[in-house]
């Protein structure tokens, strides 16, 4: 076992600040050693340094000081740079924006051509890296027709075929919705395990860096924890001092440990089950229920419902690609809910909210639609019907523009919509095309008065440009531009997809803010499950185009099988009843951590025993 | 707007001409291409649509989605058609009003230009319907591969290609979003003046091009991680091979240059009294 203790990379004292910013470091003095072999994970905030850390390992960015060491390589040495490419893979965050062919194979061969293999041998490589990551039947497919996952899994092949020694995932992750990630984890950790590579991850997702030998916490370009996962998380304050947040289960643990249990410090809804059951026992609790868990209730006008019925939508319907996104949707979702969307990518979830602001108007809508003729002796065909609030969208004359400023839509990463040379601007776009009678003082009143709804600082940022503000800044801003027109209804694709932990609990604060002031209703698109449990009032489940189930979280969550049918997660917490239950212990929660902590101390405190 | 996600207008199925190598298929519409213009008599041009019909007729591709790419060139060919037609001169004048005159000749010239162009068209449409846009790159790029000589970047060239292919539907779908996104804030794409359109596409231009720009930055990286350093040392994957398809092809083509070439000479000699009526002046 002495090879394993070989160290592989080898930071000194580094030093890095990007040119235009040389006083600030995004890197402050790292040092850091990798052991051959090594499962790490590089976990911080957003802009704590941590993918300056994976560039400057290959030497795609310069360090300004201090020394870095890769297999003996000396990065800085400019003779080495290639040498180092050979031995360092690294996977980006957008596998989109990481391939250069439009086939498979093509793509993953890029590698082994650059660095002048001969044919026979790159033939041979593509085949291993594409079963390493468990993609071999589409070595002839087309990238833009695969899903996240995949795509991400074929990146990953691109740099194994290069046979690297060390593996480096940039926030690979970010990116995928929950199926996609688990894929990608499993190919690394079987890499990692198997072959026997070093595998650098950089994530946001804390329940990922649990997965490694060795986790290291990053803070402002500085390394401020290392150590096992379990030691790690165990500084839950220290956590949240560095803009980082415990994982679901760690805070789990620490509330039921701070109101008198003893509850082991683990890392999996199995084990902690068991540590709860057994302090349980402990106390003479073999048996145990709690009372029906209430859900949400919503005060209700029912002004501004919406209603769906037999909703069918194909694409492109008349070509050889014709695809049906959408099969008889009937759904409704009252004013005052806080109602979530859940499905995987491609499941036709945003096939459905683009037809609430009429994006996708119904074929009865549009201005070429005459009546089909029906044949006699057969039924009349169903058609879709969708009305929401006063407004039929089946109707050529409903007033969609007015529409769509009561039905706020805002996308996935919409800070990629910003476009004005000030924030200001932008934000009033929205306004002044949906209502051009306003005063310039009117103006000013909105804008304002949303920028500092989404948490800005209106006399700050009104003259910036949207494009120097930080990433969670700018999708405040986008957020302002859609709720300036003070929409009844708030529709959000993956509002939090792709910040950090803690831009996460903010954007989910201003979410419930915006639904307690301005909007009565907000719907959100998600894949975290956990999101869905903590803050939606009922919850809809999209899959293949149909929607399978739509209840409240508990009930929806409380049949935790036929939702992994469905290739979907369980909130933790229904994960951990689930586990109880097994022991006799019934938590009737209503999937939020709160909920399930004080049922489980409510029968530790013997009251419902 | 941008509904059509696919692009170019490969139609996927499997036949002779699908299965031929590109660089095969590239140099016989060139021959092709040569032999229209070579053609100097109804004669010749009959047997370069003879041979595209072979073509057609073994590529298995529906005759409609070969005849809609004239859809492209229709005005362009009726312009040129009308004005042919009435100012070509000749000598068997048969109408008049005014200046405009129309004679025989100018009519058979007119159906005979008409065909040419007609034919050019169906020839480039067979090959872009039986080969995809990647083979089409990889034909070019082997084929340019001579030019290496004289340091021109074949290679660079192709790369830049086959960059842009990959990322033309990404971009596609990009654009569908920012105009969705858009739209849902209110914006307006179709109606107004062309000032007003064209300063709509503002909003939808400039985070295109911002994420185009973000995007090229990312792929630089993604490159120079996976060890690009220019064609210096490069070995090539993808070897394009040669097949009895390809042979049958060659034959083909060769034949008819030979034969348009024999009856330019010779045309005069088959059915003396039809070719007289109907020879270009």
């Amino acid at each position: 076992m002495a090879e394993i203790e070989e160290n592989i990379i080898k930071f000194e004292k580094v030093k890095f600040s990007y040119p235009g910013s040389e006083n600030i470091y995004a890197l402050n003095g790292v040092d850091l050693t990798v052991r051959k072999g090594e499962f790490l994970s590089v976990i911080g905030h957003n802009g704590s340094g941590k993918s300056t850390l994976a560039r400057l390992i290959n030497g795609l960015l310069e360090a300004d000081g201090g020394k870095i060491e890769v297999l003996g390589m000396n990065v800085a040495e400019g003779k080495n740079s290639l040498e180092i490419r050979k031995h360092v893979g690294i996977v980006f965050q957008n596998p989109d924006n990481q391939m250069v062919a439009s086939i498979v194979e093509d793509d993953v061969a890029f590698g082994p051509e650059n660095i002048g293999i001969e044919r026979e041998e790159i033939g041979r490589r593509i085949e291993w890296a594409l079963k390493a990551v468990g993609m071999e039947k589409y070595r002839t497919s087309t990238p833009s027709r695969l899903s996240g996952g995949q795509k991400q899994r074929i990146a990953i092949a691109g740099v194994l075929a290069v046979k690297p020694e060390i593996l480096v995932l940039d926030e690979s992750t970010a990116m995928l919705d929950p199926k996609g990630r688990r894929e990608v984890i499993e190919v690394v950790k079987r890499l990692n395990q198997e072959e026997g590579m070093t595998v650098i991850l950089i994530t946001h997702f804390m329940e990922e860096a649990l997965l490694a030998d060795r986790t290291v916490v990053m803070n402002r370009g500085e390394i401020v924890l290392s150590g096992t996962p379990e030691e790690i998380f165990e500084n839950g304050d220290k956590l949240e001092a560095y803009n980082l947040c415990l994982p679901r289960i760690t805070g789990i643990i620490n509330t039921l440990n701070e109101n008198g249990m003893n509850v082991k410090n683990v890392l999996r809804a199995e084990e902690l089950a068991v540590s709860i059951a057994e302090n349980f026992k402990s106390k003479g609790i073999d048996r145990a229920a709690s009372p029906k868990a209430e859900d949400f209730a919503i005060k209700s006008d029912h002004e501004f419902d919406i209603d769906i019925k037999n909703l069918s939508f194909t694409y492109s319907r008349k070509s050889a690609f014709a695809t049906k996104a959408l099969k008889d949707i009937d759904l409704h979702i009252d004013e005052g809910e806080f109602f979530g969307i859940i499905g995987h990518t491609g499941s036709g979830k945003s096939t459905l909210i683009q037809h609430l602001n009429a994006l996708i108007k119904l074929p009865q809508a549009e201005k070429r639609y005459r009546k089909k003729r029906v044949k006699k002796g057969q039924p009349q065909p169903v058609s879709p019907s969708i009305t929401i609030g006063s407004y039929d969208l089946t109707q050529k004359k409903c007033d969609f523009k007015s529409l769509r400023a009561d039905v706020g839509m805002v996308f996935q990463y919409p800070e990629y919509q910003l476009f004005a040379e000030s924030v200001f601007s932008d934000v009033e776009f929205g306004l002044k095309n949906f209502k051009k009678d306003l005063s310039k003082e009117q103006i000013e009143e909105a804008v304002r008065s949303s920028i500092e709804m989404v948490g800005l600082d209106y006399n700050e940022v009104k003259d910036k440009s949207p494009f120097d503000l930080s990433g969670g800044q700018k999708r405040r801003v986008a957020i302002a531009g859609v709720i300036v027109t003070r929409p009844k209804i708030l529709i959000l694709d993956e509002p939090a997809a792709g910040l950090d932990p803690l831009g996460k609990k903010e954007i989910c604060a201003l979410l419930h803010k915006l639904h307690e002031e301005w909007c009565r209703t907000v719907i959100i698109v998600s894949h975290d499950m956990d999101e869905i449990a903590e803050n939606c009032t009922r919850a809809v489940v999209v899959s293949d185009g149909r929607a399978v189930a739509c209840d409240t979280p508990s009930n929806l969550f409380s049949d935790g099988a036929s939702m992994r049918a469905l290739g979907l997660d369980v909130p933790l917490t229904s994960v951990i009843c689930e586990e109880l239950s097994r022991f006799d212990i019934n938590i009737n929660c209503n999937c939020t951590v709160k909920d399930f902590t004080d049922k489980v101390l409510e029968v530790y405190g013997g009251k419902n025993a | 707007m941008l509904n059509d996600v696919t692009f170019g207008q490969y139609y996927p199925v499997k036949s002779f001409v699908h299965k031929s190598d590109p660089r095969i298929k590239l140099l016989a519409l060139i021959a092709y291409i040569v032999a229209l213009f070579l053609a100097k008599n109804f004669y010749s041009l009959a047997i370069c649509f003879v041979v595209v019909s072979i073509a057609i007729i073994f590529s298995r591709v529906p005759l409609g989605s070969v005849l809609r790419s004239i859809k492209a060139i229709i005005v362009l060919l009726i312009f040129t058609a009308i004005l042919n037609l009435f100012f070509h001169g000749g000598e068997h004048l048969l109408a008049s009003w005014g200046i405009i005159k129309i004679y025989r000749e100018a009519i058979i010239f007119t159906v005979f230009f008409v065909f040419r162009l007609f034919f050019l068209v169906m020839g480039s449409a067979l090959l872009t319907l039986t080969t995809t846009p990647v083979e089409l790159t990889d034909g070019i790029e082997s084929l340019l591969t001579p030019l290496k000589w004289i340091r021109f970047p074949v290679h660079e060239l192709a790369l830049i290609m086959s960059i842009a292919l990959r990322f033309i539907p990404t971009l596609i779908d990009e654009t569908n979003r920012i105009i969705s996104a858009q739209k849902a804030r209110g914006a307006d794409f179709e109606s107004g003046n062309i000032f007003k359109r064209i300063k709509a596409i503002v909003p939808v231009l400039i985070p295109l091009l911002i994420s185009a720009f973000r995007r090229a930055e990312e792929l630089g990286d993604a490159m120079d991680a996976r060890c690009y350093s220019g064609s210096k040392n490069r070995t090539k994957y993808k070897k394009l091979k040669l097949s009895w398809r390809d042979l049958i092809i060659t034959l083909l083509f060769a034949s008819l240059i030979t034969g348009v070439v024999l009856l330019n000479i010779y045309a005069d000699r088959i059915f003396p009294e039809i070719y007289e009526f109907i020879r270009l002046s």
